[in-house]
């Protein structure tokens, strides 16, 4: 073989099949990102198109007369003894103030009355009823209040429901439909963010329009803040005994192998650990967002005792060599050098083990806390303790009203992943904005 | 080399500061360190040569215990300071290493500022009673490290933010902070620049008026210019042990002889 003088101008066959190698390795990658992104843009897209509508509600608009003959014979205004009205004794005030407005704006309609009535929603009447015994001087005259309108009115308003659909379903009607675009027309029923979404409780299978994420939200928060409370200092103790001051021998070779195993575990399998653990052995009560959080606890302690690890290796042994050499004890050089150096690292690691937990669904149905729950939990009460009030959580309640039949909770069910979403989106930022606050001490 | 023939005639009356005997150091079943004995003089600079892996480094590091950091490292053998055994049970590393300062290879200031990074080493061990007692410590110490006119203004900027050279004299200034009375230094220069050496070396030499300097170094150079005593190390022993002017022109033994001569190392 002889060696021709090779122009540099030239390019010879090795060096373009290598060019070649390295464009097509650089297409691949493209590709992937490519892919990658547009999944993330179809899931987006649809989570929030389907979803937006949760935060806009329809409302009534409607002046409903509180006659004292039916709400407080006595003439009392005690709202112990007008309390004895049920819900349904409001509901003939609501039905007629409705039909009024219809009167009002000369709406002629071959609805029956029922029918009209059952534009607003069944949880109107209960909205009424606690205005009223709230302010019990308001019987006897008039009030004007927003009441939600039924479900099937306020989605047309969002384009959920069609005078097609409307046809074929028994709930409504297109009359009713063309009844509220009339209302809607004079200004009577408006459509408008809705603050009830993230502070009502939830609502029952006949009411979407009036399901909220309050009881899901706190109970998602509580139960951080259990995990917080319990995980950030277990986890960090653990990690700066096992990586600084354990001698490195079998058994605490034993130890990290487990750690690691555990960040592996499902975590339907914290489910029933605390399931027969917390409630069955130690009989704390199901439901409870302590539970729960305590659950969460086990299962983010791993997350968190690893990325606490990694983060106090990657201080530089140089600085410990220091502190050492000007005579620190052990314990000076790690909680004066060491940790600072570290606490970026340990509060990335916290916060996405947060943000793990707070997306977590399957433990959570385990230990009962995919129950109804409408009433707000105290953070502490005599009889459950702290945090001991049953509760939902976000993810939780997702999950279940993805499960019911109405198909206003899908538009709720999305809503509360936007909201999760986003309650993800500024944990991560916050970690992203730590670090950088952190790291910027030189 | 005339210099230090010069000093030696002194340097025979200083007394001796460190004493050890039959020192052997194992990383778990390799001996790094075979039977070493040597003394060392104090207001004396000891250097100590050889070639890479001899065990020199491991030496230095069992004068204040900083090898009890690695686990598999066992040291047995005396060593005594003072006529105090420094192996001893009662013997806390954290006193110790009060008495005996560090100065290592790479410059390894603390992320804080230059005033703390000196501060540190008295506040620990209760030096100042007051604020500007604690003021007077860092600038003297900045002061006998050669570093004070440099950063006197920007005492609260960050130590990392020096040049390397600067960087390696608050670590000698950070050291000398503690009052020790033993400096032990671990190839202080290898990562400066020739203009940076040349100031650490002068700085060496000022110190030896008040400490016990004991330097690892790789440049036989900087061993004749500022050592009066060198040992010289070789597959972790001791070979030789003398005043540096012998041992740099008059070697008894051959492989001394070759090490300075380049034919070994």
């Amino acid at each position: 073989m002889t060696m021709s003088k090779q122009s540099l101008l030239v390019r010879d066959e090795r060096t373009t099949r290598r060019n070649a190698a390295e464009v097509r390795f650089r297409t691949y990658g493209l590709c992937a990102i490519g892919i990658a992104a547009m999944a993330l843009v179809v899931l987006l897209t649809t989570v929030v198109s389907s979803g937006v509508g949760a935060f806009r509600q329809t409302y009534i608009m409607l002046e409903i007369a509180l006659p004292e003959a039916k709400l407080d014979v006595m003439g009392t205004r005690d709202p112990a003894v007008m309390a004895k009205v049920t819900t349904f004794g409001y509901a003939p005030m609501l039905r007629d103030a409705l039909l009024n407005k219809l009167a009002e704006q000369e709406i002629t309609t071959s609805l029956s009355d029922k029918d009209v009535a059952g534009m607003i929603s069944k949880e109107a009447v209960a909205t009424v009823r606690n205005h009223v015994l709230a302010n019990p001087d308001l019987v006897g005259g008039t009030v004007t209040l927003d009441v939600l309108a039924e479900g099937r009115i306020d989605g047309y308003f969002k384009g959920r429901v069609t005078m097609q659909s409307a046809g074929l379903d028994r709930n409504t009607s297109p009359e009713a439909l063309q009844i509220a675009q009339s209302l809607a027309d004079a200004g009577v029923i408006e459509t408008r963010f809705n603050w009830h979404f993230l502070t009502a409780p939830d609502a029952s299978d006949q009411r979407p329009e009036a399901a909220g994420l309050g009881v899901a939200i706190l109970g998602s928060l509580y139960m951080m803040l259990v995990v917080l409370v319990l995980a950030l200092p277990i986890g960090v103790a653990a990690s700066i005994y096992l990586e600084e001051f354990a001698p490195k021998n079998r058994l605490s070779d034993l130890i990290e192998v487990n750690i690691s195993n555990l960040a592996a575990v499902p975590s339907i399998v914290f489910g029933i650990l605390g399931l027969a653990i917390f409630i069955n052995f130690a009989g704390l009560r199901q439901s409870s967002p302590l539970v729960g959080g305590l659950v969460l606890t086990l299962m983010t302690l791993p997350t968190i005792i690893i990325s606490t690890r990694a983060a106090l290796k990657s201080v530089p042994p140089s600085i410990r060599d220091a502190a050492l050499g000007v005579g620190a004890s052990k314990m000076q050089s790690v909680f004066h050098h060491v940790l600072p150096l570290a606490a970026p690292g340990i509060l990335t690691g916290t916060i996405i083990g947060l943000a793990q937990a707070l997306g977590e669904t399957a433990p959570l149905l385990l230990i009962g806390m995919v129950a109804f729950v409408r009433e707000y939990p105290a953070p502490y009460s005599e009889t459950a303790g702290l945090f001991g009030e049953a509760a939902t959580a976000l993810p939780v309640q997702v999950f279940n009203w993805t499960q019911r039949a109405d198909p206003g909770f899908a538009e709720r069910a999305s809503g509360a992943i936007i909201t999760l979403l986003v309650f993800l989106a500024v944990m991560n930022i916050a970690a992203v904005l730590l670090r950088r606050r952190f790291e910027r001490r030189w | 080399m005339k210099d230090t023939n010069v000093i030696e005639g002194i340097q025979t009356m200083t007394q001796q500061k460190i004493s050890a005997k039959n020192v052997q150091v194992r990383y778990g079943d390799v001996v790094a360190i075979k039977d070493v004995s040597v003394d060392i003089a104090a207001n004396t600079v000891t250097a100590f040569i050889g070639p890479s892996g001899c065990g020199k480094s491991t030496f230095l590091r069992c004068l204040n215990r900083m090898n009890d950091t690695i686990d598999i490292c066992r040291v047995t053998g005396d060593i005594h300071i003072d006529d105090e055994d420094i192996y001893d049970r009662n013997v806390d590393p954290v006193q110790l290493r009060a008495k005996v300062g560090m100065v290592f290879q790479k410059p390894n200031p603390f992320p804080k500022s230059i005033f703390d990074n000196v501060a540190y080493g008295p506040k620990i061990h209760g030096l100042a009673r007051n604020q500007s007692d604690m003021a007077d410590i860092v600038e003297n110490a900045l002061r006998k490290a050669a570093l004070w006119n440099e950063v006197k203004d920007r005492l609260d900027s960050p130590g990392t933010g020096l040049s390397g050279g600067q960087q390696q004299r608050l670590c000698i200034a950070r050291a000398i902070a503690t009052a020790p009375e033993i400096l032990l230094m671990d190839e202080p220069c290898s990562a400066l620049d020739p203009i940076a050496t040349a100031q650490i070396e002068e700085l060496i030499d000022d110190l030896r008026q008040n400490y016990c300097v004991v330097i690892v170094t790789h440049s036989m150079q900087q061993a004749a210019r500022i050592s009066q005593k060198t040992a010289f190390f070789h597959l972790g022993s001791l070979v030789e042990y003398g005043d540096t002017g012998q041992i740099f022109t008059a070697p008894s033994d051959p492989r001394t002889e070759s090490y300075i001569t380049g034919r070994i190392g």
